[in-house]
């Protein structure tokens, strides 16, 4: 079940399929390489002035990146106001019943892993949409090594927050 | 008429990562922690899809309008694996990647904010630091650009 309304998830293969879908339908219409991460730099670079973020690559990409970000947003609004009512929480799953923070500590571990994500995905150049989708079904080796890291790194992050014996 | 377009895709992407359980925390961690299969099988499925018709299209060589179909690879370099390392401790502490940061929030999950504030400024310090690192990361030169295309 979903922390969200504990709704019952689509099929993982519908689900797959769906996403293939809109990558490739992306691609075909718009010519744009699936990719969200590099929106972030986009964000930055309204208020930002760093050289890195007066690249045309991102000042030339404002144009498509912003409104999709804009639109990953309204898809979960829609989700949920289309299921029970959109209506903000703090319900955290697994996490509050092992840890149990308030909400003040939640965000405070929320921005720490953050800041891990931004500047992981600058580094990488990608996150799970443009090397673990797009660039591993393009057989690039850059996406390939890159989704292995994050993969990995996950996997032993998870097991030292939560134990090896297992929860 | 293109913003509304990609809103539109964006939309799509959001819905089906809110109600997979791509964006969804427990599902990430039993993920990690191999207690659920859900988040293996839909990015397994997802390449399954992409792969071969990405192969179709760009054999085709053209878009929907006729233009020249444009697929640019990602740079390889040692940054793709340092950088994905991070990632990964990242997407594990939040159980979020950077869409689901936005669909989680869109959802009403408050503590996304938090995932948010610390994402747009990891990202900012990396751009501020961007000229420092080390050569041996070997990331790609810096142009900057005017904006144009």
């Amino acid at each position: 079940m979903l922390i969200l309304h504990h709704l019952q998830p689509y099929h993982w293969a519908v689900a797959g399929v769906a996403i293939g879908a809109i990558t490739l339908l992306l691609l075909w219409t718009t010519n744009q390489r699936l990719g969200i991460s590099t929106g972030y730099e986009n964000l930055c670079g309204l208020v930002v002035k760093a050289p890195y973020f007066r690249r045309s690559e991102i000042r030339g990409s404002n144009g498509w990146r912003l409104p999709f970000l804009g639109g990953l947003l309204l898809g979960g609004f829609l989700s949920a106001a289309l299921s029970g009512g959109f209506a903000p929480f703090w319900d955290l799953g697994m996490f509050d019943r092992v840890f149990g923070w308030d909400p003040a500590g939640k965000l405070a571990w929320m921005f720490v892993g953050g800041l891990f994500i931004g500047f992981g995905t600058r580094m990488a150049g990608g996150c799970t949409s443009g090397h673990g989708i797009f660039g591993v079904s393009n057989l690039e080796r850059a996406s390939f090594e890159s989704t292995l890291a994050f993969m990995a790194a996950g996997i032993v992050t998870s097991h030292l927050i939560y134990g090896f014996g297992g929860i | 008429m293109g913003a509304w377009l990609y809103a539109a895709f964006g939309t799509a992407f959001g819905w089906v990562l809110s109600r997979s359980g791509a964006a969804d925390y427990d599902f990430v961690q039993g993920m990690f922690l191999f207690k659920n299969f859900q988040l293996y099988g839909i990015i397994g499925c997802a390449v399954a899809v992409t792969a071969p018709g990405l192969w179709w299209l760009k054999r085709h060589g053209r878009t929907a309008s006729g233009a020249a179909l444009v697929v640019k690879p990602k740079p390889r370099h040692p940054g793709n694996i340092v950088g994905g390392v991070l990632f990964g401790i990242g997407w594990s502490i939040t159980g979020m990647c950077p869409g689901p940061i936005l669909v989680n929030l869109g959802e009403g999950k408050l503590y996304a904010l938090g995932a948010l504030a610390g994402t747009l400024a990891g990202a900012a310090l990396f751009g501020v630091l961007y000229e420092r690192f080390p050569s041996w990361l070997r990331l790609p030169a810096l142009k900057v650009g005017t904006g144009q295309r």
